[in-house]
């Protein structure tokens, strides 16, 4: 043995293979050249990490990915927005238009494009709430009585039972429609919706759009799209409006 | 994550003369992987490791001018993304199943290798206290150095290696590969 591997004997090799299997000091790396136990004793180390990261692996959902390239593009939109509004509206435009075409996976699913009747309804609030982006918080009363006089005005028969955790009710013109714009606060953050009378979809469809989250789905003679930055906020929003909303017969 | 000096300033200067944008795409593309492996098993859920990698994404954004090296990105933003976990956790109070259900979780949703030898090995590293536990998971998804580590953490280096020592100590005695004589560390 040289002088280096007698400076390092077998139980210093030991605890350093404990604590660095990959050590690259050369008293460790000459010891295990020279020590057939040693190397063993490593070797079995260094197998057990990569057994250890193996049955951690897991592959990281396209739908995610395509989530945190997004958040450049809302970012900058929203940096820009508060000084040139007008060109903000076209990136909006521009923004939804080529997230359309690879992003739209649905987190449950897996739909590779939004189709335009989709897309129509989520460019429309997505738009709005870029116009309007700090929408008001009221207090739940006031925001209740609120969204049922809109919705007598805007579809007699719908009604929405009291929700706690409602902030606000307006009807806006959402690019090409007009319809119920409100908002919840959900312990995941808030939580935009929108109900518009028309043409229902064909079903419920989940995508990333823009940055969010959302959900857009078929409800009586209209649609219902929920927005949100979180899966969980809008999981439970749309729990919450599933039991809220109902029409008089 | 040892690249030679050569290696380094080349790197350096081609990330010095990216904008924002392409910094921000290379930050994607080169740890998101990794990030999200460690992110779903500390968070134990696909959701919140979704929510949590979003939110540490979207700091990272903000604040990716005082980024200054490349070599450092990776463990700038695993920092990033603890903090927001420490946010999320505190504000939230996840409730966390024991470890035989989480294994079963595990296996049906979240994807993990679902033989009895990986079986073994999670709950294994479950086992183990937080403090020794941290390091490990750190140097074997991370990839990091003893001294990457003992940054992100805010410890000494030594302190790194005492508890990555015991870690792997109590993951071989608990897998039962442990058959040697006690192997003490200074200061134990």
């Amino acid at each position: 043995m040289n002088k280096e591997v007698e400076k390092m004997n077998c139980l210093d090799f030991k605890r350093l293979a404990l604590s660095d299997p990959n050590s690259s000091e050369p008293s460790f790396i000459l010891h295990s050249k020279n020590c057939p136990d040693c190397l063993k004793y490593v070797g079995s180390i260094r197998k057990m990490d990569s057994d250890l990261s193996s049955s951690l692996d897991v592959q990281m959902p396209e739908s995610l990915m395509a989530r945190l390239e997004l958040n450049q593009v809302l970012q900058e939109e929203q940096k820009s927005s508060s000084k040139f509004r007008q060109y903000a509206i076209a990136a909006s435009f521009a923004a939804a238009l080529f997230v359309s075409g690879f992003v739209a996976n649905n987190f449950y699913g897996s739909n590779s494009t939004i189709e335009h009747d989709y897309q129509a309804l989520l460019a429309g609030v997505v738009e709005h709430m870029n116009e309007q982006p700090l929408t008001p918080v009221w207090d739940s009363a006031k925001a209740n009585e609120s969204v049922n006089t809109h919705l007598a005005n805007y579809d007699g028969n719908m009604k929405m039972k009291f929700l706690e955790n409602l902030q606000f009710s307006r009807l806006c013109p959402m690019g090409r429609y007009v319809g119920l714009h409100a908002s919840l606060e959900t312990p995941d953050g808030q939580v935009t919706f929108a109900y518009i009378k028309g043409n229902t979809v064909e079903d419920i469809l989940d995508a990333s759009y823009d940055g969010f989250v959302t959900r857009v789905k078929p409800l009586k003679e209209g649609n219902l799209i929920i927005i949100s930055r979180t899966n969980n906020a809008l999981k439970v929003a749309d729990e919450q409006l599933e039991k809220a909303i109902y029409w008089e017969t | 994550m040892k690249n030679s000096g050569k290696e380094i300033d080349s790197d350096q200067v081609n990330y010095d003369m990216m904008d924002k944008k392409r910094k921000y795409a290379l930050l994607i593309e080169a740890h998101s992987q990794d990030l999200y492996k460690y992110a779903l098993w500390l968070c134990k859920d696909k959701n919140m490791a979704e929510d949590v990698m979003q939110e540490a994404f979207l700091r990272a954004w903000k604040s990716l001018d005082s980024l200054r090296e490349a070599k450092a990105a990776k463990g700038w933003l695993f920092t990033i993304f603890r903090r927001e976990h420490a946010r999320q956790f505190e504000r939230k109070q996840f409730d966390y199943k024991d470890v035989e259900q989480m294994d079963t979780i595990a296996d049906g949703n979240m994807g993990y290798d679902d033989r009895p030898e990986a079986f073994a090995l999670r709950n294994a590293l479950i086992k183990l206290p937080q403090e020794y536990r941290e390091p490990l998971e750190m140097q074997v998804l991370g990839g990091f150095s003893c001294d990457e580590i003992a940054t992100i953490l805010d410890i000494s280096s030594s302190a790194v290696m005492t508890r990555l020592f015991r870690a792997r100590k109590k993951m071989r005695q608990i897998l039962g590969h442990e058959t040697m004589p006690h192997l003490g560390v200074v200061g134990e």
